[in-house]
């Protein structure tokens, strides 16, 4: 049996070819889809399209909103991906996003006219750093001591995050001075992620890049990787290696709810600049998507998470070039993860005799 | 008399129960099994015999339907059939009990057993279930609690549950998959007592085995396999000297163990030191009580026992993956009677897992990593894995153990049954250790593998290490021990010397001492 199946294995390189067209084949079937959506729904599907990319990817603005939304998404999706490896389903990214902004916001209303921008930036993506990894370790604990299973604590904790959210709006973080609107008062200048060459792209796109490489290199060249991978493949095997796998899931969401956070500060101080209702946009769910499309792979997490923030954006020229509300847009991210989650069930299925 | 009374033909009719001719099954370019003729008589037991990699399992695969032949056909009952899927092969009176057993761990015994009967209305009435489990486990002389959960079951038990469900669900040619393969003699005795007893009802059973004696005792029929043909083709295996036999089997001849061997120092110090020890099972239940036994370096302690009499808990005890109740052990100087893998890998030991796929086996991960992950201690470089000096060492180990291993790059998940075990024992058994604990090490293995991995073990024995050798199969035992530990209810029911006793005093130890019910 053995030989037979080395026979039939294909070269590295031709694997991965056929992995981009399953990827592309999925992705087509998906437009195909809602394109009978979008005639149901009284437009021409190529119409649309062609105004989703024209205004997508021709156009400055856009491009530029697009890689503003990347930021926080990949950092989101790292967040999924990291203890996905060890096995763990964090569907809290969303929740983590607006903690680590809620703790980012709290250090900024205290310091940012008092100590130099620079400072305060730092501090801020420490506490958002920490806030998301404090949110996510809650689960982490949970699983660990009590066997509540993660997926649905980080999802439930994701609704306290949010109501944490709207009491500090509402109550002691609103701003006094302002329209009376439940939002925190704008960041200080000094305080503000830089923005690059006079466009809206702030900063943070480097620091989802760096996180990117950085989770990558943990990832895949070095030995905590590994133990990761060992204990989200089989857990008993990892324990009778003497590894220890509870401090590993641990680690794995700390590391993931870091990540979250830092998105969360990074959205706020590069471009919400104030905390108001809303302002994580379900990014947080659209990370999930990523990762599950990427197969939590670093690199090809963020690509995806890229991939998903300019269907993002065209959701918006949906609106306004067809009349089909933004959400419609929803429906497209949908269909592509069902498309490509079932073309690796094809591909699983072909390989098994 | 009960609902799943089967349908017997006691009568032997002229045609065959199953014929097989010509039958051809290619993967790719590989032959596996090359025009093969075969026939099956009513009220027989039928041996299929041959090498790992004789293409046993895939014959039988195909006339379960879980491969379809390139070229033959079959018939069964005398019509042609085509047997595109296991469906249509239990539909027939076709049943398989693959050596992978596969159960639902979180079933219990009943509710698996229900899985493989005809439901009738959407209500499963558990009761009557229970009942014709109980009935028809007393009936085939297979012991099963109908309540037990599959998960807290041992290997042999499970076997057994697997054999009562193909029966159960009205199979008129049972094929088994290297059957003895978990049992102890005496399960495996009960077990040919069912078979027979089968047998007498007119039913027909086909065993997949490599084990001569178990073909000579049982059966009416061999057929030999070797390289995916037939050899011998449905030939009474008394009308053949045991040498014929294995000559058509191996095609060549397996060395002999070497007789002479270093004695065991006087001073050795322990390798392994149990002392009082009490240890719970999965269930709850004290699996371990109060055994008392050390194996000492230049030592093979051997391990008898009827399956399910705490040798699981044995073993996971000795290599520090369960806590002990009471009581304390050691390796070395090391105290792991807290359970403690990491400080128990720390002092040295390795083991050979009783189930790799799953205590062992990580999927994606390739045989090389899986060698890392051996002693991932000793291969860290930094942050990271020292990867050459893992394929260094797999090189070495590799070189030592002769076992014929996959490359380090293939996906160990992927691999057959054999091939895993040949990984785990090579990353076990061609390591200096001072402490080596093995169950079942030959497990699924050919005649020659298993002749290099007793060898293997015989020379972790003359390089001082201290074996723990857990096995079910008592020649092998005899041949390798210098003492064996008989176990019976979670206790030691007596310590004896190979060359001072025979296998009836071994099996009256086995079945709870004095008893002498052999």
């Amino acid at each position: 049996m053995s030989a037979i199946s080395s026979a039939l294995r294909p070269p590295r390189l031709r694997s991965a070819g056929r992995e981009a067209g399953r990827i592309a084949l999925a992705f087509g079937g998906a437009l195909v889809v809602f394109g009978a959506f979008v005639i149901a729904k009284g437009a021409n599907p190529f119409t649309v399209y062609s105004d989703m990319v024209r205004s997508t990817f021709l156009n400055s603005n856009s491009i530029a909103g697009v890689l503003v939304k990347a930021c926080p998404l990949i950092l989101g999706a790292l967040a999924v991906a990291v203890p996905a490896r060890a096995g763990l389903v964090n569907v809290g990214g969303e929740g983590q996003i607006v903690i680590g902004a809620v703790a980012a916001g709290g250090v900024a209303l205290a310091l940012d006219s008092h100590l130099p921008g620079g400072m305060v930036i730092l501090l801020m993506m420490l506490a958002g750093a920490a806030a998301g990894a404090i949110w996510a370790g809650i689960a982490g604990v949970l699983r660990l001591t009590l066997r509540v299973n993660e997926a649905i604590s980080t999802l439930l904790l994701n609704y306290v995050a949010i109501d944490i959210l709207l009491y500090l709006i509402y109550q002691p973080w609103k701003d006094m001075h302002g329209s009376g609107q439940p939002v925190t008062r704008q960041l200080a200048v000094a305080a503000r992620l830089p923005l690059i060459g006079g466009t809206q792209v702030h900063a943070g796109i480097f620091i989802a890049i760096a996180a990117t490489l950085v989770i990558w290199f943990l990832m895949e060249r070095t030995s905590w990787g590994f133990r990761l991978r060992v204990v989200g493949g089989n857990s008993e095997a990892a324990r009778r290696a003497g590894l220890p796998v509870g401090r590993l899931l641990l680690s794995a969401m700390l590391v993931g709810g870091a990540l979250a956070g830092l998105g969360g500060m990074v959205h706020y101080a590069g471009a919400e600049l104030q905390l108001r209702a809303g302002m994580t946009a379900n990014l947080g769910y659209i990370a999930f998507l990523a990762s599950w499309l990427a197969r939590h792979k670093p690199i090809q997490v963020a690509i995806a998470a890229l991939l998903l923030a300019s269907i993002a954006v065209a959701g918006d020229s949906l609106q306004i070039n067809s009349a089909l509300p933004a959400a419609t847009v929803n429906v497209l991210m949908g269909l592509v993860l069902v498309a490509v989650m079932g073309g690796w069930g094809l591909r699983k299925k072909a390989v098994t005799v | 008399m009960s609902t799943i009374a089967l349908e017997i033909r006691p009568a032997r009719s002229g045609t065959p129960l199953l014929s097989v001719e010509g039958l051809t099954c290619r993967f790719g370019e590989v032959t596996a099994n090359d025009s093969v003729s075969f026939l099956v008589q009513h009220a027989e037991i039928h041996a299929v015999l041959g090498e790992n990699g004789a293409g046993k399992s895939t014959l039988m695969k195909l006339v379960y339907g879980v491969y379809r032949p390139t070229e033959g056909e079959m018939h069964f009952e005398g019509r042609k059939v085509s047997i595109d899927s296991p469906a249509v092969a239990r539909k027939l009176g076709i049943g398989m009990v693959f050596q992978d057993l596969r159960l639902i761990p979180a079933f219990t015994v009943a509710e698996n057993i229900a899985l493989g009967l005809p439901l009738r209305g959407p209500r499963l009435d558990r009761a009557a279930v229970c009942r014709q489990v109980t009935e028809a486990a007393e009936r085939y002389g297979l012991v099963a609690d109908p309540d037990a959960l599959v998960r807290t079951l041992s290997i042999g038990e499970r076997q057994r549950v697997e054999i009562l469900k193909a029966l159960m669900a009205g199979a008129k040619l049972l094929i088994l998959d290297e059957p003895t393969s978990v049992l102890a003699p005496q399960e495996v005795d009960t077990l040919f007592a069912g078979l027979d007893k089968l047998r007498s009802q007119g039913l027909s059973v086909i065993i997949i085995t490599h084990k001569l004696h178990e073909a000579r005792a049982i059966c009416d029929r061999v057929t030999v396999l070797r390289g995916g043909r037939v050899i011998l083709s449905a030939v009474d295996p008394a009308s053949l000297s045991d040498h014929e036999l294995v000559d058509a089997m191996v095609g060549r001849s397996v060395p002999a163990l070497p007789a002479e061997r270093p004695p065991t120092p006087h001073d050795a110090p322990a390798a392994l030191e149990l002392t009082g020890v009490s240890v719970k099972g999965d269930r709850g239940q004290f699996a371990l009580k109060d055994v008392t036994l050390s194996v000492h370096r230049g030592e093979i302690l051997g391990i008898a026992g009827v399956s399910g009499n705490g040798q699981r808990e044995l073993y996971e005890v000795a290599l520090g993956l369960r806590a002990s109740v009471s009581g304390s052990v050691k390796i070395g100087t090391t105290d792991v009677s807290g359970g403690s893998p990491a400080a128990a890998i720390d002092a040295g030991a390795v083991g050979v897992p009783e189930d790799p796929v799953a205590d062992a086996v990580v999927p994606g991960l390739s045989v090389a990593e899986h060698m890392a992950l051996g002693n991932l201690k000793s291969f860290r470089k930094g942050l990271g894995i020292d990867w050459k000096a893992v394929r260094a060492s797999l090189g070495s180990l590799e070189g030592r153990a002769q076992l014929r291993m996959q490359g380090g790059d293939r996906t160990l998940a992927e691999l057959s049954g054999g091939n895993i075990q040949r990984v785990m024992l090579t990353r076990a058994l061609a390591v200096q250790a001072p402490f080596v604990a093995a169950a079942y090490p030959s497990r699924g293995l050919d005649v020659a593998t298993t002749r290099r991995t007793q060898e293997l073990l015989l020379e972790q024995r003359a390089s001082g290490a201290g074996v723990l050798f857990i096995s079910e199969d008592l020649d092998e035992l005899m041949e390798l021990s210098d003492r064996i530990a008989v176990l019976h209810g979670g206790s030691v029911a007596g310590i004896v010397r190979p060359k001072e006793t025979d296998r009836y005093e071994i099996g009256r130890l086995m079945l709870g001492g004095g008893g002498g019910e052999q």
